[in-house]
């Protein structure tokens, strides 16, 4: 049985990234109010490990990443 | 050696305590500097990359495949999914799940590791498929392995350091609001993980 390795990828960045997506808008929405220069640098990461998140889902979709030509 | 002053003038030589509530916020910027030198450190490669692909005919050159951006998707995705697990290790110390915690750092080492596996597996892909080289692939396979490479070697040192955490928090050395370890831990895995945003984005999407 031939199997494609691609489609589990796409399949793996997408649903994973979803799930890291929500989970770091959730964790910058709730820490929105936090005090304190460490909590001010968290929340700039989370927002940029969620748009990283966002790229993956994109990437996974084939939406993202298509320039140059295939191997 | 650290000191940390008293209002009347004294030295809190026997306070650890103490010194440890007067001194964290210097330690808190100083380990911040380090991060801001790193991020000179990758920029300074970038713009170097970013300038030679612009300077050059078209990207990829010729004779270098796409690469795998399927790949490096889950890939990424692994390592976010690090810094999310990361994140919520020292909320759930914060907040007292000591359990919970040590789940939660556990998730991002292996999360961390199989980034690692991950990289090692492209890189594979890339020498013996590929014939994509440091030394022979020109600009391409320069800026490729050094830029990933950088980064790589800053994961491998964040999973050390995290793998020294998990063992500093089972032996019992942070306790309660003394884990400027955990906080400082925290920050530079976020920091590997924008870097990788970066990286990916350049090298695969754009």
């Amino acid at each position: 049985m031939h199997f494609d390795w691609v489609i589990l990828e796409r399949t793996g960045a997408i649903i994973g990234g979803i799930i890291v997506g929500v989970i770091a808008f959730y964790a910058l929405w709730k820490d929105w109010k936090t005090p304190g220069i460490e909590n001010q640098v968290f929340k700039l990461m989370l927002f940029l490990l969620g748009f990283g998140a966002l790229l993956a889902i994109f990437a996974g979709a084939g939406v993202l990443g298509n320039f140059g030509k295939a191997a | 050696m650290a000191v940390a002053t008293l209002p009347h003038g004294g030295v809190h030589a026997d306070e650890p305590d103490q010194l440890y509530i007067e001194t964290r916020d210097l330690r808190l910027q100083g380990f911040l500097l380090f991060l801001v030198s790193d991020c000179v450190l990758f920029s300074s490669f970038i713009f170097a990359y970013l300038y030679l692909r612009n300077s050059g005919q078209g990207w990829p050159p010729p004779g270098i495949p796409r690469l795998d951006v399927p790949f490096a998707a889950w890939n990424s995705v692994l390592l976010f999914g690090s810094g999310a697990t990361m994140h919520y290790a020292l909320e759930n110390w914060k907040h007292g799940n000591f359990m919970k915690y040590m789940l939660c750092l556990v998730a991002t080492i292996i999360l961390g590791a199989g980034f690692l596996g991950g990289q090692g597996y492209e890189y594979t892909n890339l020498i013996v498929n590929h014939h994509i080289t440091w030394s022979g692939s020109g600009i391409f396979g320069a800026s490729f392995f050094t830029l990933t490479g950088m980064h790589g070697f800053h994961v491998f040192v964040g999973v050390c350091y995290l793998t020294v955490l998990l063992m500093q928090s089972a032996a019992g050395v942070y306790q309660g609001q003394k884990h400027f370890g955990i906080t400082a831990g925290t920050l530079y895995w976020h920091f590997v993980d924008v870097i990788w945003v970066l990286l990916f984005s350049i090298f695969y999407l754009i």
